[in-house]
């Protein structure tokens, strides 16, 4: 078994592969596709939704922790009156010993295993070949990474990141003999030859366990290809490794775990092999193996305590953008996937956690699926405060800390923001600052400017043009939902000063329908940026400041959805200590709103058909992942843009993914936001509109610069940028390009 | 029967089995009703002329192998000194379920001992018998029973469909450690001699 290499080298390797990222885009979509009609066929059976079904799941887990001792006792009394030995241990080493030692005591120096990702965790295949014991991975792909020696990319398809070709390739390399790629029924039936003649000369067997029953002492192990109820039941020895957090009190509440397992897992309704064992079958005996390694420390910690209920079915990593285009052996550490960067900080240390937790995107796609309603957005925020704390980041941290910092001054970042638009003039046209090729095409910086042209920065901010008395009175609509109402504009810091456009077209817009819209002066950030790099304390600060600035108690309106998924959603959260900023939070969050939201379900909502001003060129909606995934926005935008605009919109496929801006992951990790990037505008080219639509001024940067760098001519708008075209009597005018 | 264990009521309209033929099926089962145990004898006697009786079948209810040879068939119960190796390469194999769940069309086999464990373990075609009145809705159903049994050493499956990967590309392959076929038995005759309804 190979050992785990370093981050950097796990990333590049990955990014070189042009099989990872072709076959895991394949596998998210068909596991999303099962998936979600396993689980649309779940919530009809039991005539309740995931949402209900995962909550009951996270509260019987939770309830574990809470009295976490006493099932522990109960497991270990009634699996030790069923004939196992149950042994508690803290670290990976004691685990190891005990194991090597058991197996020397015995005379065997052979081992045959079924998937346990807890023996992953503890490095267990290595510590016996150092002892001169040979494990065999019995799982078809844990065995095929065990001959390609590389650790498991996920945490229920080991090889997923392997295409066929490579496996055939391998088996005929290590088996001597040819395997035609196409084929995959005969890989699997050499496999199955292969193995069996080891499990029949094996003496030891080593399982994992799904879940540990306290009610009967039973062990919960479910598997597909039956190789698990063979090395469980063949050798004389049989050893479970487990970890404490998966303590399930009953048999009924393992049936819930099933229920949501399979089908989270691989949409399955439950997996072919669902055994329930107490003790060791006759003749045998049974070492149940309980390991700590940080569950404990992650129990006392309030902000990840919830990630110890996992069932490890692997659903957030089968949503997760940056996953698709790197593979879990970048995006993860042993444990794979969202909840591997947020677990391996506590299994394998900080160091561990720091570079894979730098390619989460914060796109919350993850939290949607998680079977047991685990906030892992939130917790990696965590986590990435830490490795931040720690100086684990290392000079890109330092570099995005000390901007962060910097970019908490509003004067400051004025005066800056002012120069760069006049030093860039030359550069500027259509939007984007267009570098010249020998920048884009060749050179050191190629592969971090090439792939998205940057955005235009103009000299002069929207709050400029804002200023009262400055933007030119709009037509009005024949109907005003919004007259006499006063509304503050949240330009959002982004568009102010590199689409200045987007927040005077949401002024316009907004005074059309009647309101009298006013522009705080002295407002700059609302703290997402810091807040995503994990700067909390920045955040904090930014926040605090939005909120001074915000403190009128009018309606406050963003064109920045992004801006909403913070002042609506994160700020309560991140204020928690102090209850009297969570109570501010809150009642600004209650007044807060993005433009979509304010004009659909909130004051200003527009009755149908009145932005039809008869063109029919169909659209495209690109939905902010953070707007779908946090705010819980669905179609909204296609809506209204149907109903109010009276405008064809062409559906997208995989609308909510994320479009791989992720705020500072695109400047870190700029290949791995670039492979998204690909991805979402080759949704985009299936639609064949000429115009997408979206409503998250980074998005929109980040997708015309894609556009731009790739020579498509679809034009990217904002939605008030659109909707401002169609107000009567405009006729379309950009403001600064 | 302990009492403690809630069971659904007979399956008087047939709705129960319904369901259950229907994710039988779904799992890449075969389903079927049949009177008694000799349509089950006779159905293992078209599939094959060797066949395994679990051993814990066979001690309640002997005269299933006198039945299987009267239809010309070598009849395998796997002993205790290599019970692996008495059942390795034969075709057909039959055990009894505790009960069906109709929810996932899962049948629950309890086996503790290895020498009934290697029959569903290693045959290639495995016929798994239940009676109609073991039929239950849920897999809490299935919960009642193992936490009856609590304290216990013991084994059991919920078993699902033959044994399947999609390890490489997420392209299904059925057959894989264990039985390449399953059929699902539904014995419909009057009084059945299953372990569990009868003690």
């Amino acid at each position: 078994m190979s050992e785990i290499r370093s981050f950097e080298e796990r990333y590049s390797t990955a990014l070189a592969d042009p099989d990872v990222r072709s076959g895991l885009t394949a596998f998210q979509r068909g596991w999303r596709e099962s998936r979600d009609a396993a689980i649309a066929d779940l919530e009809a059976q039991e005539g309740r939704s995931f949402d209900e079904l995962r909550a009951e799941l996270a509260a019987i887990k939770d309830g574990v922790r809470a009295d976490w001792e006493h099932h522990l006792d109960t497991f270990t009394a009634n699996a030790t009156a069923a004939g196992a030995e149950v042994v508690r241990v803290a670290t990976p080493g004691e685990a190891n010993a005990l194991i090597t030692e058991r197996m020397q005591a015995a005379g065997a120096d052979l081992m045959v295993k079924g998937k346990s990702m807890v023996s992953e965790e503890i490095g267990l295949n290595s510590h016996l070949e150092a002892a001169g014991i040979t494990p065999v991975e019995t799982d078809l792909g844990e065995w095929i990474l065990q001959l390609a020696a590389e650790t498991p990319s996920h945490l229920v398809m080991p090889a997923i990141h392997k295409r066929k070709e490579v496996i055939a390739a391998l088996f005929e390399r290590v088996l001597e003999r040819p395997f035609p790629p196409d084929d995959i029924d005969r890989m699997v039936k050499v496999a199955r030859t292969e193995l069996r003649e080891r499990f029949l000369a094996s003496s030891v067997g080593l399982s994992g366990a799904n879940a540990l029953i306290a009610e009967g002492g039973s062990i919960m192990l479910v598997c597909n290809e039956g190789n698990n109820r063979m090395s469980v039941a063949l050798p004389k020895l049989h050893v479970v490794t487990a970890g404490i957090e998966k303590l399930l009190p009953t048999y009924a509440d393992a049936m819930k775990q099933v229920r949501l397992l399979g089908r989270s897992a691989t949409g399955q309704p439950i997996t072919v092999y669902t055994n329930f064992l107490s003790g060791p079958r006759p003749g045998q005996e049974q070492l149940i193996i309980l390991l700590d390694n940080g569950r404990t420390a992650m129990a006392e910690d309030p902000d990840v305590a919830a990630a110890l209920r996992c069932i490890r079915c692997g659903a957030c990593a089968d949503v997760c953008p940056p996953y698709g285009v790197v593979g879990g052996h970048a995006f993860g550490h042993v444990y794979t996937g969202a909840i591997g960067l947020v677990n391996t900080s506590f299994h394998h240390g900080i160091e561990a956690a720091a570079g894979p937790q730098s390619l989460c995107v914060s796109c919350g796609a993850c939290a949607t699926v998680c079977p047991v309603e685990i906030p892992l957005p939130v917790q990696i925020l965590e986590v990435r405060e830490t490795v931040a704390r720690a100086g684990e980041a290392g000079t890109a941290g330092r570099v995005t800390r000390a901007a962060l910092r910097a970019f908490q001054h509003p004067t400051l970042v004025d005066l800056g923001m002012r120069a760069v638009g006049v030093v860039t003039t030359p550069l500027r046209r259509d939007g984007v600052t267009a570098l010249p090729s020998a920048l884009t095409e060749r050179g050191p910086l190629a592969d971090r400017v090439g792939w998205r042209t940057p955005p235009a920065v103009p000299p002069r901010p929207a709050r400029d043009t804002l200023r009262p008395g400055r933007l030119e009175e709009p037509p009005r609509l024949a109907e005003q939902p919004l007259a006499g109402r006063k509304v503050q504009l949240f330009l959002q810091c982004v568009s102010d000063r590199m689409a200045p456009d987007i927040p005077i077209a949401a002024a316009k817009l907004l005074r059309a329908a009647g309101a009298q819209v006013t522009v705080p002066r002295d407002q700059h950030c609302c703290g997402l940026p810091a807040y995503d790099s994990g700067e909390q304390d920045t955040a904090r600060s930014m926040v605090r400041q939005t909120m001074d600035t915000l403190a009128d108690g009018a309606d406050v309106v963003t064109p920045a959805s992004s801006c909403l998924a913070m002042l609506g959603h994160d700020a309560p959260y991140l204020l928690r200590d102090d209850l009297d900023e969570v109570e501010r939070a809150q009642e600004l969050a209650g007044r807060t709103y993005d433009l979509i939201s304010y004009l659909t379900s909130g004051p200003g909502r527009l009755p149908a058909g009145s932005l039809d001003d008869g063109d029919r060129t169909p659209v495209t909606v690109h939905r902010f992942c953070q707007a779908s995934n946090t705010l819980g926005r669905t179609d909204a935008i296609e809506a209204f843009l149907r109903d109010v605009a009276g405008v064809p919109v062409v559906p997208l496929p995989e609308a909510s993914e994320c479009c791989g801006f992720g705020g500072s992951t695109s400047v870190r990790n700029p290949e791995l936001s670039a492979g998204i990037l690909d991805r979402k505008l080759d949704c985009v080219d299936q639609t064949a509109s000429s115009v997408l639509i979206t409503d998250n001024p980074g998005c929109i940067l980040h997708l015309r610069g894609g556009m731009h760098a790739s020579g498509r001519e679809v034009e990217v708008l904002h939605l008030a940028e659109y909707l401002v075209r169609r107000l009567p009597g405009v006729t379309s005018t950009p403001q600064e390009r | 029967m302990g009492a403690a264990v809630t069971r659904s009521g007979p399956d008087a309209d047939g709705a129960q089995r319904a369901l259950l033929r229907t994710k039988v099926e779904a799992a890449a089962s075969t389903y079927h009703e049949v009177e008694g145990w000799e349509q089950v004898a006779a159905h293992a006697a078209s599939l094959g002329d060797r066949v395994a009786v679990a051993p814990s079948l066979h001690a309640r209810l002997p005269a299933l192998a006198e039945t299987l040879e009267e239809q010309g068939c070598t009849v395998v119960v796997p002993g205790v000194d290599d019970p692996a190796a008495d059942v390795a390469d034969v075709p057909v194999a039959i055990v009894a379920g505790v009960m069906a769940v109709a929810e996932t069309g899962s049948v629950l086999v309890a086996e503790h001992e290895l020498r009934d464990r290697v029959v569903t373990m290693l045959c290639q075609r495995l016929l798994q018998v239940v009676a109609v009145e073991d039929i239950v809705d849920r897999l809490e159903d299935a919960a009642g029973w193992l936490a009856q049994r609590g304290g216990q050493a013991a084994f059991a499956s919920l078993m699902t469909g033959p044994s399947r990967t999609a390890d490489i590309e997420r392209s299904l392959t059925i057959g894989v450690q264990g039985p390449d076929e399953v059929d699902v038995l539904v014995l419909t005759g009057a009084v059945v001699a299953t372990e569990e309804s009868t003690s």
